[in-house]
Parts: structure tokens; sequence; C-alpha cells
């Protein structure tokens, strides 16, 4: 679980000016580094991949090591500011909107998936990189939408995903759009279980 | 640039540079071949957001 947002609270803590560059940014966590390993065990040197909501980069780092020819993107500034401090090209986007149709082999996203109450958000990016709306899937529904069109034929796409989101419901509404999904990798923490599905095309998949 | 488009209607995108730092364009702007918008490229960092969310910045 990732640590607490920042407060207003002035109780000797330094300026919030001057923890900006940490606490406007999600830092890796548990969530980040299993879909770092997972997608990086899956990845072939020179594919082109795709990072959505990268944050600190670590993921798009991770890729990039293995051989990966990777874009991060962020709706964050400072985001898109600390993945290229990592040497990964950024782009600010929202989710997918800017990106071809058939551009990459591997596309990974760890999004907000903290189901939060419309009276607990906060409205800074903290809170965007956190709260996934009321059914944790604000912008998980969405790119499962979209992520069909930016995958080039037999592309395969790493979602990281909660048991608090409901990991079937995700799997349900994602093959109801043309996507097969099989999760790859599980982890349980104190409070929630852990997830990586990968979906591919099902017009892609072999039959079983 | 192969692999990024207009955000709204997904034509091709134009770079034009104002600074350039050996192969990386630090400065510049991103224009859509059929529909005109500008995207700016500030700090080495395409800005593709949509115009409407470009100054909708939380906190």
């Amino acid at each position: 679980m990732p640590g607490q947002p920042p407060t207003d609270d002035d109780d000797g803590r330094p300026s919030l000016a001057t923890q900006r560059d940490t606490e406007t940014v999600y830092q890796p966590a548990a969530d980040s580094d299993l879909l770092a390993r997972t997608a990086r065990s899956h990845a072939t040197p020179g594919d082109r991949g795709l990072d959505v909501g990268t944050g600190s980069g670590y993921v798009a780092e991770t890729l990039a090591e293995a051989g990966v020819d990777v874009v991060a993107s962020d709706l964050n500034p400072d985001a898109c500011r600390e993945a290229a401090a990592r040497g990964v090209p950024a782009v600010r986007a929202d989710l997918l909107a800017p990106f071809r149709e058939d551009a990459f082999d591997l596309v990974t996203f760890n999004p907000p998936y903290l189901p939060t109450e419309p009276d607990k958000e906060w409205d800074d990016w903290m809170e965007h990189a956190l709260s996934g709306g009321e059914d944790g899937r604000r912008l998980v529904d969405p790119f499962l939408e979209a992520v069909e069109r930016v995958l080039a034929p037999g592309g395969r796409v790493f979602l990281l995903i909660s048991s608090l989101t409901g990991i079937g419901d995700v799997q349900r509404y994602a093959h109801e759009r043309g996507l097969a999904g099989e999760i790859v990798a599980d982890e349980a923490h104190p409070y929630e279980r852990l997830v990586v599905i990968r979906f591919e095309s099902r017009d892609e998949s072999p039959l079983p | 640039m192969d692999i990024i488009c207009c955000p709204l209607d997904k034509h091709e995108l134009d770079l034009e540079v104002d600074e350039r730092d050996d192969e990386e364009v630090l400065a510049g702007s991103l224009v859509c071949t059929e529909c005109g918008e500008s995207y700016p490229i500030e700090d080495g960092i395409p800005n593709l957001l949509p115009p409407d969310m470009r100054e909708d910045a939380p906190a």
C-alpha cells in the first residue's frame, strides 16, 4: 500500500514546497515492483513498449533495461519529468489518446485502483495517482476500452490490479471488449492481493 | 514520432523545432496535419493532452 498523501498540517514537517518533488509523484511500491518484474520476464529486446501512468518511471526504466524501446506517459507533468530523469522518453498524455494504432508490442499500466468514496477524495496529484473512484476502475475501464487500438498484432498488455478493485469484474469488462485475460502474477499482501493480468486481443489468441 | 498522433483526431503530427540538443528536441511544438492543433514540447517532454485538459492541473 502506498504512503499517505500530503496534508496541510503545519507540525514541523518540511513545507509542501520542499517536499513537492517527492509528494506529487507516486513512488515505486510493491505494486510497481510486481508489475515491473512480471512485464520484464515477458519482454523481448526490441519490443516497442508503452508504460501508461508511469509515475516515477520505475516500470518503464525496468523495461528499458531489458532492451524494450519504451516510452513513458503520465497526466502529471512532475511524473513525466521524473521518468525523463531516469532516461526514459516521456510524453504527457491522457491515457492512450495520443498514441498511434498498432504502435506497441507491450503496454504496461499500474493504474490508480483504490476504491474511494466521493467525500473522501482530495484533489491533488497524489489523489490522481491512487484513487480509482467509487469502484476503483475510474481509469481501468477507459484504458481497457482503448488499449486494443494501440496494440501491434500479437501485442500484450500487462495490467496491475488489486483484489480491492475486483479482479473478476475487470476481467469480465475486458472480455466484453474483445480482450483475453490471464493472471500471470499473483502476490498476497496484508490488506489486498495484487495480480498482473496479461491481456491480448482475442482475435490474435490461439484457439483453446 | 512514429508512435504518437493527434489525441483529438489521430492524424499525424508535424514537428517544429525551436531548440535542439544533439538528437533531442528540447523545445518546439507538434502540429496536427489535419486539425492544426499545436501541442507544446517543453524540456524535451511533449504535452499531448487535448487542449481542454492542458490547464486542468489539480493542487
